[in-house]
C-alpha cells in the first residue's frame, strides 16, 4: 500500500497556543484511519492545516506525494483532498442536489462560455457522481429540499455527501456521527466503510470512541495538540496512555466492549 | 514647499472628515450598521441652517427663509380637483420667524439633526436589526438616496453659499503668507481644525467616562451587559443614533461656509475611510485618520501644481483617490482570503430561482417592446428605452450582487466609462452634429469595433475593481466601491487629457452606424430621439442580457456564483477557486455595465458626466432591488419602476410635478420596506408566488402560503 497522506512535525499556532504540535501522521491509500482526541485536541485544526484553512507555522504534509504547502484550498480539493466541516457549513440556499453539484462539476476555462450559450448537459457522470453519492449518504429521497428543511442528522449527512460527490482520494470527514442517534451512527459506519470499495480513502474524526474503534484500521490518539498514540483499534483500546488521558480507565473498557460488538456488527453487515 | 503648505490646508477638509468619521463610529457601535447616509444627514441639516438664516451674503439669493422643512415630502401632490379643495396634505415647512438668531437656527437645525437620527432608528435600523447584512446595507443606501432625493425637493438641491456659524467665507481674511510659505491659508481653518479635536474629544470622554458610554460598550459585547446597567439596547442604540446624526449636523453647519451642501452627502467616503482607520470602532482612530486624509488629499492635491505632476492626473481625481487609497490599504492588508473560522454568516439570502424556459420569456417581452414601438411615438418611445436600458444596466447588479453577493456601487461608474471610451474610441476630431460645441480629437474607430473595445474596456477595469474585493468583503466591499465611484468619476470620466475635450464637460455622443444601419436614438429630422431602429437595437442588447444572466443561474457558473454568496469557505472546501469565480462574476457584470453605457451613449446626443453620478447608480439599485436583485424579472420589474421607467412615466403623467427626487424618494422608501419585508425578494418572485398559490388553488393541488414560500424547491421554482 502507498502512502496517500503524510505529515511531518506539523505545527499550528494560535497566538502562542499549539493547537497542532509536531504532528506525524500517515494515511495509506485504500484504508481506513481515524483520528480521536478529546474536545479542543486540536482535531479540527488539523484538517484545517492540510487542507489548507489555517496557515502551519512549521512542518509538511504532503498528498499522493505532493507537497501540499503551496497549495491554496480549492487546488487540494481538486487533487482529491476533500473535507466536512464539523460545523456543517452547508449553502443553505442551494438545494440539496445543488449542494452536492458545486462539488461535483470540475472547473474547465471554457465552463463561462459553456454557461453562456448553455451548452444542454445530458445525463452525464457527473450527474451519476452526484446520485451516487447522494445514495450512499441514503438522502437521495431529500435531493430537492433546502438543507434548512432536514432535521440536523440529516444535514450532516448532506455535508458528507457533499464532499463524496467530488469524487475524492481521501475524504477527512469532521466529527460526521456527532448529533446522530445510535442506530444512524451505526449505519453511517457500515456505508463509509463502503467508501473503501470505491477507491476513497476515509480519515474520520470523531469523539464517539465506539464508532471510531469499530470502523478504523488504525487510529490515531491526539491530546494538547499532540499525537499521544497511534495502532490498530486493539492497541489502542488496551493503550494505558490513551486510556487514562481520554477515556478513564472503567469507562474505556466498557466503550472497547460495546465497540467490539459494534464492529462485529457492521463487519457481518457488509458481508 | 507646496506640499508642506498642502498639509495645513487639509486641516480644514480634516475637520469635517474627522467628525463626520466619529459619528459614523458612533453608530456603528451602537447598532453595528456602516451609516451610508451619514453625510446625508450633514447635507439636510445644512439645508435646514441656511434655510432658516435664509442669508443673503452669499452668491445664493433666496426670496424667503426662517422655515424649517421637516424630513419627507408631501405624498399626496396638489393636483386635479384636490388643488381646489385645499386638502392639507403631510406638513412638510413650518415657518419659525424671519431672519432666526444664530443660537436658535443653530438649536433647531441640530434638533432636525437629531430628529433624522431618531427617525432612522425607528423607521429602518430597528426593524432591520436581525436582517441579512445585504439587506442592512441596502437599507443604509436607501437612506442615504431619500435624504439627497427629499433634500432636492424641500431645497432645490443647489448650493448655497452661507458665511457660516463665524460669519466665515472661503476667501473672508485669509491668513496671509502663513508661516512664511507665501500662500494664504482660508481664515477658517484652524478654527475648524480646533473645533473638530474639541468636538472629538468630548465624544470620546462621554463614551469613556459615562455610565451611558459603559452601557454602550458593554452593549457592544453583549445586550445583557446594558440591560445590567439599566438601559434597554434599543433606547441605547436609538440614542447612539441621534448622538451619531448631531454630530454629523454639527460639522454640516460648521463647514457650510466651505461648501454647498450637496456635497456633504458624499463626504461620507472619506468619513467612511478615517472610520475604517479607526477599524470602525475607535472614535480617536476615526478623528486621526479623518484629519490625516483630508492632508494627505491635500497634499496630493499641492503637489498637481509642479511642473513635472503628469497632465493626465487631475487634481479633483487625486483628492478624491486619496480615501480610496487609504481604504484599499487598511481593508486589504486586514482582510482574509477566505473568513476564517467562527465568522458570523451572511444570514438568509434571498432566494435565487431560475427560469426554465427564458426563450418563451424572451419572446413575450420582445413582441411587448416592438408592439410598444409601434404605437408609441416621441416622449413615450423615449420612455420605452429609458426602461430597456435601465433594464440592461439592471442585469449587471442582479448578477453580481443577487447571484454573486458582492455590494458593488460601481457598475453604474463602469457604464459610465464605456460610454466615455466609445466617445473618444470613435471621435475623430470633427464635430459630429452642427449643434455640437466641441469636436472631440480620437482615434475614429468605426462603430461596432469603437463599441466592443469600450466594453472590453468596462471589463478590464471591473476585474481590475475585483481584485481588492477577493478579500473585502461585504459590507466594506460596499463602502470601498461607493468610494470608487467618486474616484472614476474624478479620475477617469472628468479627465479630459485621457478623454477628450468634452469630459468634463458636455460630451457629444458618436452618431452611431452599424453595418450600414443607423441605430441612433436621433432622429436626424425631428430631432428627437426617438429614432425606433435604436429601440430594436436596445431590444436586442437586453434580450442578450438577459438570456446570459438567465443562462449564467442555470449553469454551472450561477450554481458557484450562489454557493460563494452563501459560504465561501464552504466553496472553496468544495474545489472552487473562489477568486478566480468572483473575478469572472465581476467580469460579467462589468460587460452587461458596458452594454448598459454603449445604449446610454447612443441614446443621448450630448452628454455630461452628471448622468453617471452616485444617486443615478444608487437609485438603479433601488429598484432592482426593489423589483427583486436575484431574477431577470427582477430587474425588468426594476426598469418599468426606476425613475424615466414606463410605470414610473405614467405615474407623474397623472399627478403634476412629479420629478425625479420625487421617484427616488418613493424608490428609496419601497427599497427600505423590501428590505425589511421580502428580504430583497422583491416584487417579481412576490408575484409568482402569489400566482403560484392561485393555480394551485385552482387546480385543487395545493397548498398552504407558507409552503409556498418556504419549502419549495428554490431551484425547481420556475419564474418564465
Ligand atoms: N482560529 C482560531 N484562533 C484561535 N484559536 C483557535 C482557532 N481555531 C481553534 N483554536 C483553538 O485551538 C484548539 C484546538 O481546537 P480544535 O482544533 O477545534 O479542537 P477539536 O476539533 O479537537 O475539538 C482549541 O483550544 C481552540 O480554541
Ligand atoms: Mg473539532
Amino acid at each position: 500500500m502507498s502512502v496517500l497522506l503524510e505529515t511531518k512535525d506539523l505545527t499550528v499556532t494560535f497566538g502562542g497556543l499549539n493547537a497542532n504540535n509536531h504532528v506525524d501522521l500517515k494515511v495509506d491509500s485504500g484504508s481506513f484511519v481515524g483520528l480521536i482526541g478529546p474536545n479542543g485536541a486540536g482535531k479540527t485544526t488539523f484538517i484545517d492545516a492540510i487542507t489548507g484553512f489555517v496557515p502551519t507555522s512549521a512542518g509538511s504534509a504532503t498528498f499522493g506525494g505532493q507537497d501540499l504547502s503551496e497549495l491554496k484550498p480549492h487546488q487540494r480539493a481538486q487533487l482529491g483532498l476533500v473535507r466536512t466541516f464539523q460545523s456543517l457549513e452547508l449553502f443553505e440556499d442551494l438545494s440539496v442536489r445543488d449542494n452536492l453539484l458545486v462539488a461535483a462539476y470540475p472547473t474547465r476555462w471554457y465552463t463561462l462560455l459553456q454557461d453562456i450559450f448553455y451548452v444542454k448537459q445530458k445525463k452525464n457522470d457527473v450527474e451519476e457522481k452526484v446520485d451516487w453519492a447522494l445514495e450512499v449518504a441514503g438522502i437521495a429521497h431529500q435531493a430537492d429540499i433546502l438543507p434548512t428543511d432536514l432535521p440536523h442528522g440529516q444535514r450532516k449527512l448532506v455535508g458528507v455527501a457533499r464532499a463524496l460527490a467530488a469524487q475524492p482520494n481521501l475524504v477527512l470527514l469532521d466529527e460526521p456521527a456527532a448529533g446522530l442517534d445510535t442506530a444512524e451512527s451505526n449505519s453511517l459506519g457500515t456505508h463509509l466503510r463502503d467508501l473503501l470499495k470505491h477507491d476513497i480513502t476515509v480519515f474520520l474524526i470523531d469523539h464517539d470512541m465506539g464508532l471510531v474503534l469499530s470502523v478504523c484500521d488504525y487510529i490515531y490518539v491526539m491530546d494538547f495538540g499532540k499525537i499521544i498514540a497511534e495502532g490498530t483499534p486493539s492497541e489502542i483500546r488496551t493503550n494505558p496512555e490513551v486510556i487514562s488521558a481520554y477515556l478513564g480507565e472503567e469507562a474505556g473498557e466498557i466503550q472497547a466492549r460495546s465497540a467490539e460488538e459494534l464492529r462485529d456488527m457492521t463487519i457481518e453487515g457488509n458481508e | 514647499m507646496d506640499v508642506l503648505f498642502g498639509a495645513f490646508a487639509g486641516l480644514g477638509a480634516g475637520a469635517v472628515f474627522a467628525i463626520l468619521g466619529v459619528g459614523l463610529v458612533v453608530a456603528y457601535r451602537g447598532s453595528g450598521v456602516i451609516n451610508f447616509a451619514h453625510g446625508a444627514v450633514a447635507a439636510y441639516t445644512a439645508f435646514t441652517w441656511d434655510e432658516l438664516r435664509n442669508t443673503t451674503h452669499g452668491a445664493y439669493v433666496k426670496d424667503d427663509g426662517g422655515s424649517i422643512f421637516l424630513p419627507w415630502f408631501d405624498p399626496i401632490p396638489e393636483w386635479g380637483f384636490l388643488k381646489a379643495l385645499h386638502i392639507n396634505n403631510l406638513p412638510v415647512e413650518i415657518y419659525i420667524m424671519n431672519d432666526p438668531p444664530v443660537w436658535l437656527a443653530a438649536l433647531l437645525s441640530l434638533a432636525m439633526a437629531a430628529f433624522i437620527g431618531f427617525l432612522m432608528h425607528i423607521m429602518v435600523f430597528r426593524p432591520l436589526r436581525n436582517a441579512p447584512l445585504l439587506a442592512k446595507v441596502i437599507g443604509s443606501v436607501g437612506v442615504m438616496l431619500y435624504l439627497q432625493s427629499v433634500a432636492n425637493l424641500n431645497f432645490g438641491g443647489a448650493n448655497r453659499a452661507d458665511n457660516g456659524f463665524w460669519e466665515f467665507t472661503s476667501t473672508n481674511e485669509p491668513i496671509r503668507n502663513f508661516l512664511g510659505m507665501d500662500r494664504n491659508l482660508a481664515g477658517s481653518t484652524l478654527y475648524l481644525a480646533v473645533a473638530a479635536l474639541i468636538i472629538g474629544t468630548a465624544t470620546w470622554a462621554l463614551y469613556r467616562f459615562t455610565r451611558f458610554g459603559l452601557a454602550t460598550r458593554a452593549a457592544d459585547e453583549n445586550e445583557k451587559g446594558a440591560t445590567l446597567l439599566g438601559y434597554s439596547p434599543q433606547l441605547l442604540a436609538g440614542l447612539n443614533w441621534v448622538i451619531s446624526s448631531v454630530l454629523a449636523g454639527a460639522i454640516g453647519i460648521l463647514f457650510i461656509h466651505r461648501a454647498g451642501p450637496p456635497t456633504f452627502i458624499l463626504f461620507v467616503v472619506p468619513a467612511l475611510a478615517a472610520a475604517l482607520v479607526g477599524s470602525l470602532t475607535s472614535i480617536m482612530g476615526a478623528l486621526a485618520g479623518g484629519f490625516g486624509i483630508g492632508m494627505i488629499a491635500s497634499m496630493g492635491v499641492n503637489a498637481t501644481s509642479y511642473d513635472w505632476w503628469p497632465e493626465w492626473l487631475p487634481s479633483d481625481g487625486v483628492r478624491t483617490f486619496a480615501p480610496v487609497l487609504v481604504m484599499i490599504l487598511v481593508l486589504y492588508f486586514r482582510g482574509d482570503r477566505l473568513p476564517i473560522r467562527g465568522t458570523v454568516g451572511v444570514g438568509r439570502q434571498p432566494r435565487a430561482p431560475f427560469a426554465k424556459h427564458p426563450l418563451v420569456g424572451l419572446g413575450i417581452g420582445i413582441g411587448i417592446v416592438v408592439l410598444m414601438s409601434n404605437i408609441f411615438t416621441a416622449n413615450w418611445e423615449s420612455t420605452l428605452t429609458t426602461t430597456l436600458l435601465s433594464i440592461m444596466f439592471m442585469l449587471s447588479l442582479t448578477v453580481l450582487v443577487g447571484f454573486l453577493g458582492q455590494i458593488s456601487l460601481v457598475q453604474w461608474s463602469l457604464a459610465g466609462f464605456a460610454c466615455w471610451t466609445l466617445i473618444r474610441l470613435s471621435a475623430d476630431g470633427t464635430k459630429i452634429r452642427a449643434m455640437d460645441f466641441l469636436a472631440i480629437d480620437g482615434p475614429g474607430w468605426p462603430d461596432p469595433l469603437a463599441a466592443l473595445a469600450a466594453i472590453i474596456a468596462a471589463v478590464i477595469l471591473g476585474v481590475l475593481i475585483s481584485i481588492p474585493a477577493l478579500r473585502i468583503r461585504g459590507v466594506q466591499l460596499a463602502v470601498v466601491t461607493l468610494a470608487a465611484v467618486v474616484a472614476i468619476e474624478d479620475l477617469l470620466l472628468r479627465n479630459e487629457p485621457l478623454m477628450g475635450a468634452g469630459a468634463a464637460t458636455t460630451n457629444p455622443t458618436p452618431d452611431p452606424n452599424w453595418f450600414g444601419v443607423e441605430v441612433g436614438a436621433l432622429d436626424e429630422k425631428t430631432f428627437r430621439t426617438d429614432y425606433w431602429k435604436y429601440t430594436i437595437f436596445a431590444l436586442i442588447f437586453v434580450a442578450i442580457g438577459g438570456l446570459i444572466v438567465a443562462n449564467l443561474r442555470r449553469g454551472i457558473l450561477g450554481r458557484r456564483f450562489l454557493a460563494i454568496r452563501s459560504n465561501e469557505r464552504a466553496a472553496a472546501a468544495a474545489g472552487v477557486d473562489v477568486a478566480r469565480t468572483k473575478m469572472i462574476g465581476f467580469g460579467v457584470s462589468s460587460l452587461l455595465a458596458g452594454m448598459a453605457g454603449i445604449l446610454v451613449a447612443y441614446k443621448v446626443p450630448v452628454i455630461t458626466s452628471e448622468y453617471f453620478n452616485p444617486f443615478v447608480g444608487l437609485g438603479f439599485l433601488a429598484f432592482v432591488y426593489l423589483g427583486g436583485i436575484t431574477t431577470v424579472w427582477g430587474a425588468i420589474f426594476g426598469g418599468l419602476l426606476a425613475a424615466g421607467g414606463i410605470i414610473s412615466e405614467f405615474g407623474s403623467l397623472h399627478f403634476e410635478g412629479i420629478t425625479q427626487a420625487y421617484i427616488n424618494a418613493v424608490g428609496a422608501i419601497g427599497l427600505v420596506i423590501n428590505a425589511i419585508v421580502t428580504n430583497g425578494e422583491g416584487v417579481a418572485l412576490m408575484l409568482t408566488n402569489r400566482s403560484k398559490e392561485m393555480t394551485g388553488v385552482m387546480r385543487g393541488t395545493s397548498s398552504s402560503p407558507n409552503e409556498v414560500s418556504g419549502s419549495i424547491d428554490a431551484n425547481t421554482q420556475e419564474v418564465s
